[in-house]
This record gives C-alpha cells, structure tokens and sequence, in this order.
C-alpha cells in the first residue's frame, strides 16, 4: 500500500509534463489547424496543403532531410567504426561530442562568418587560385553546416552498437571463412542496424523541421517545413495554415518513427 | 600421403607489448586425436588456440597446420574451426544460417548446403531445430549448434575455448560424454581449453599442462597424473601431498626424517627433490602399523570419500581420502607402497624428465 502510493506521487513530474506540454500542445495544434485566417471553422487548411506549393515544400523538405540523413551517415559509420578502435575511445568521442553542447545558432553565425564574401573559405579558394565563389546562401552551405551539426547524434548511436559488438562475433566469421568484407555486410552491418536506424531517427526527424539554418545559411533559398509553419505563425499571421502544416509534420515523423522502428 | 602431424609450433613466442604470454612454445599435435591445453587462467593456453586459429600471429617462431608454414595466412584460409567460449552464434541469423554461414562462404549450392546443415545437426542430436531462432536455445543447445557450425565446414582442426564453461554441473558432464564421442566419430583432431582438470583428465588423449607461457608437460591423462613432473602440475592436476625430500640413492628416498623405498631412479645421490603422493594412496592403518602417524585436525564429508587433514609430528599437512570413518583428535597410521611414492626433481625439463623416464622403462624390460 505504502509502495503505491510513493509510486504515484514520483508520477506527478511525469503527468504534469506530459500534459502541460506534449498532450495540451498537440491538441492545440489540431484545434487550431481547422480555422482559416478570418477565424472560421473550416478545412480549408487542409485543402490548401494538397495544392502544389505546398507539396513541393513537403517533397523538399524530405529531400533535404534525406540528404542530410544519407551525408551524415556516411561520413558517420566510418567515423564511429575508426573511433572503436582507437586506444582511447571514449575521448575521441568526446572530441566529436564536445561541439554539439555549442548553441546551434551561434555555430550557425560562425559559418556564415567562415563560407562568406571575405571569409578564410573564399581566401583559400583565391589563394590556390580559383577565385572568390558564392558559397555562403546555396544548397551546398545549407547541407555542409545541418550535416555539421547533426553528426554527433548519428556517430554516437553507431559508435555505441558497434561498441557493445562483442569482438568473437567477429572472429567467428573470420573463422568461418568470410572475407572482411563479407564479415561487414554479413555480420557487422546487420548487427549494428539499430544503432544506425536510431541515429537516422534522430537526424531525420529534427531535420525536416529545420529554419533557422535555412535562413541564416541558405538565405531562404531552401523552404522547409520548418521554414513554413514559422512564416505562418510569426509573419502572415495565418496560425491556422501553420497548425496544419504542423499536423503533417508530426504524421510523417510519426511514420518514419515507425518505419525505422526497431523490431519487437 | 597423409601427414601424421596436423599441427605443429616451433619456438613460437608470443608478446603484447611488453608482456609475453607464450615464451618458446615448441610441440606437435597428431591427426585424429583429442588434445587438451589445460591451464590457470592467463597461462598462454587461449593464446595457443588463437594462433591456431590465426585470429592473433606469432612474435617469432613457425607454425604449422598439415605441413605448411601458415604464420601469416589469415584465419578465413585455415582449414581451422573455433567452438567460442561465448559460442558466438549470430543473433540475427537463425539455427540454420548460422551453420550455413561456413558454407555460404564458400559460394557452395543451396542444395548441398541444406544436405550438410541437416547432417550437422542429426550428428548434434539437434535435428528439427533449422528454424529456431538462436535466442529460442537454452545454453546446451546453443553449444550444439556452435558445433554444428563448426563441424560442417569439415575442417582439419577443431578448436574449443573453454566450451563447457557456462554449463551446468550435469550438462557439463554429459556434454564431456557427447564431445569425446563426437570426436571419435569424426576423426577429426580436437583442441580444447580448459583450466577444469577433471575435464581435461576424462576427455583426452592428450594433455599439455601450460603455465605462465610455457608447456610444463605433456602426455597422457594417466601420465600426468601418476608421474607429474613439478610442483605445479602435481598441484593443478588433481591433489595431491607435496613434501621436500631426499634421494638417497635409487629407489631409496628420504623425507619426514625416514627412508622409504621407491620406484624412481636417474638422479643424483643425494639430491633434493619433492615427493608427492595423492591422496586416494593414502591407507588408514593403526598406529604401529603405519609409515606415518599422523593426528586428525578435519574431517569432511565428500560424498563418495571423506576429505581428512591429518598434521604429522613433523608439522607437515597431509590429505587423505578415505571411506573410513575417522575422529577428529585421533591418531592414526598412515600407509603407502613404494609405487606411489612420485619424487619430482627441482627444475626438470620435459625433455630431462622423459629421457630418465625412458631410460627405466628400458632398464625394466632388459631385467
């Protein structure tokens, strides 16, 4: 009896949070997503998103985010399979995690700073004699900083599972015949998905939502989602327009959440 | 023609860092039998395996696998199989794709590979089981399958790290039965490691007693339990009483203040030496009658024997195992023939060791 009721009482902060500022929120969100901009109820909203601006922003924003995801992985495994073997791992990891505690738009100023007209990326270009290029508002800056800033929540998932990996798995499939490569894709790969599919969930998601990036280094060349329902809410006004993009926004993190969820 | 020798080391040394783990490893292994490295944990006998296997190379020194110098051929090209100590069967792949795995790997046909895989399975006692995930097996059947996959490939050499550990007390026991039986049957040559010499005893043809890197015998289970060589061995393989002496002349040895005839000959008259006599070779007597007299300090109950510590006048400690029941406080007689008296020589060689012993066997059959 005694037990239940401390159990109960260490489930306030719980409850309370999880009202307070996931439920009530997501409802909110839903509410409003059925008024249009003079405040009446319709469905207009949602009409409105299956037009073709705004499924060419969606269709965008996936790109972007899959790019980022794909880049940030490709550059992440290796990166957390070179750091496994290392004698000090833990603070090569360390090392990688370090910048990610810097506030993201602070990072993101210091790249406008360094990819900018007279920054040391366009002095080294003039230096080796290509010439000052606009680098700072393209496709290229907006995906070399997000993938900057992403990579240390794909490298510790990966450097996490292929950690835990026990080293006789490994020896039994070099004992049993296979190749190094044939150990990776049959063996190492397989047995680190979940580190992998976790890390993608966690670039992915917060990827598609992106904009302050997309205005501060891609100069709104790129609008996301992110990009969209932030216009709604803070310039035109229409909150009913945001809350809708909103909506699909959580269905579809909510769809790849299980697409790439872990099987049970 | 077939070599008689699957595997051989010659003064292979093996260091990490500055550590060396095997110092001057030198010995033969025959095709076909059942051979066990026994000893403490850290003694080098893993690394053994692991040079066999080729998941680790040598620091200096030849290894050979069926004749050929295989020091830098990577493990994937030895006509070797490991049984893991984890077993280290594939989570994600089930019972039949992780014994398949060898054979995948060898691009053989689907066909032939589930012909095999069934086959691997019948000679485990597994059949049926294709389907099973690995996570589904409980801990003995985990074992059989890492065999399963180990014996499919048909390889020269099977090695065993320590396969029986995480066993229970009866499984263990069977499954001592089931690999001595299975290694028959095939034919193929065995290495286990283990540190359980009660283990190592029951399952070998052969056994290599190993410490701090290096063999300190080799032989038979029989051999190296009747005729240990030192100390350590006297001590690791069985109990045993181990008391300082000295040898008089041949078969007259002295030790606790008398002299006792024995069966060893070859060394020096007068030399010091170490006496061991097991403790299953000491028979309660009464007092007059006794070699020694002895007075009772405990007694335990084994099960099949009484475990009894016994101090002597001298001080020295002796074990017995007995079935008689005795008192604690009281003093008995303590009787042993001239055979189980076993002297061991202070810093023998192996290779000093078989010669003396050799040259009595002859020195028996010229009389």
């Amino acid at each position: 009896m005694h037990n239940k009721h401390i159990r109960r009482i260490y489930m306030i902060p719980y409850a309370l949070w999880i009202t307070l500022f996931v439920i009530t929120p997501i409802i909110l969100v839903g509410y409003y997503s059925f008024f249009d901009i003079e405040g009446n109820l319709s469905i207009v909203n949602y009409q409105k998103f299956f037009t073709p601006v705004y499924l060419k922003m969606t269709l965008s924003s996936f790109w972007y985010a899959f790019l980022i995801t794909l880049i940030s992985l490709i550059i992440a495994y290796p990166t957390a399979f070179f750091l496994t073997k290392t004698k000090h791992k833990q603070l090569w990891l360390l090392l990688i995690i370090v910048p990610s505690w810097v506030n993201l738009l602070l990072k993101a100023y210091a790249f406008i700073g360094i990819f900018g007209k007279y920054g040391p990326t366009n002095y080294f270009l003039e230096w080796i004699g290509i010439g000052t290029k606009q680098i700072l508002f393209t496709d290229f800056s907006f995906i070399f900083v997000a993938v900057y800033i992403f990579i240390p929540f794909m490298i510790l998932p990966i450097f996490n599972a292929l950690n835990e990996l026990s080293p006789s798995f490994i020896d039994a499939a070099n004992d049993l015949g296979a190749s190094r490569w044939a150990t990776f894709r049959r063996v190492i790969f397989p047995l680190t998905l979940d580190g992998v599919k976790t890390g993608c969930q966690i670039v992915f998601i917060p990827a598609l939502s992106l904009f302050m990036l997309t205005r501060l280094i891609a100069g709104n060349r790129v609008i996301t989602l992110g990009t969209a329902i932030e216009q709604h809410f803070l310039v035109t006004q229409d909150w009913g327009m945001g809350a809708t993009i909103a909506v699909f926004l959580m269905l579809i993190m909510f769809i790849f959440m299980i697409l790439t969820g872990k099987d049970v | 023609m077939e070599n008689t020798t699957i595997i051989e080391f010659h003064h292979v040394k093996k260091k990490y860092d500055d550590d060396i783990v095997l110092d001057d490893v030198t010995f033969e292994m025959e095709r076909g039998k059942f051979y066990t490295l026994l000893g403490p944990s850290g003694c080098g006998k893993t690394t053994i395996l692991r040079l066999i296997a080729g998941f680790t190379e040598a620091t200096s020194g030849e290894i050979f696998l069926d004749g050929k110098k295989v020091n830098t051929i990577p493990a994937n090209k030895r006509k070797v199989n490991t049984v893991f100590q984890d077993y280290a069967l594939f989570p994600h792949l089930n019972v039949f794709e992780n014994i398949a795995f060898g054979l995948r790997m060898k691009k053989m046909k689907q066909a032939q590979i589930e012909v095999k895989v069934k086959e691997a399975l019948q000679f485990v006692n597994l059949a049926g089981y294709e389907n099973r995930e690995i996570e589904q097996m409980s801990g003995g059947q985990r074992q059989r399958v890492a065999i399963a996959r180990a014996i499919v490939n048909e390889p020269d050499v099977i090695l065993l790290d320590e396969p029986l550990s995480a066993l229970d007390l009866k499984l263990r026991t069977q499954m001592q039965y089931e690999l001595r039986e299975l290694q028959k049957r095939l034919g193929i040559t065995f290495v286990f490691v283990t540190h359980d010499q009660e283990e190592a005893l029951a399952m070998s043809d052969e056994i290599f007693v190993i410490n701090e890197g290096k063999i300190q015998q080799s032989g038979t289970p029989i051999d190296i339990y009747d005729e240990p060589i030192n100390r350590f061995v006297a001590d690791f393989i069985g109990e045993s009483n181990i008391v300082q002496g000295k040898m008089i002349q041949d078969f007259l040895v002295s030790f606790v203040g008398q002299t006792f005839n024995c069966v060893d000959q070859g060394m020096k008259p007068n030399e010091a030496v170490e006496i061991v006599i097991r403790p299953e070779d000491l028979e309660i007597t009464p007092t007059e009658k006794g070699k020694l007299k002895v007075e009772i300090q405990s007694v335990l109950f084994r099960g099949v024997h009484y475990e009894i510590n016994a101090i002597d006048d001298a001080g020295n400690n002796w074990l017995i195992h007995t079935t008689k029941k005795v008192i604690i406080g009281e003093k008995i007689g303590l009787s042993f023939t001239a055979e189980s008296i076993h002297v061991m020589r202070h810093d023998e060689t192996e290779e000093e060791f078989d010669k003396r012993l050799g040259a009595y066997m002859e020195g028996e059959s010229n009389a």
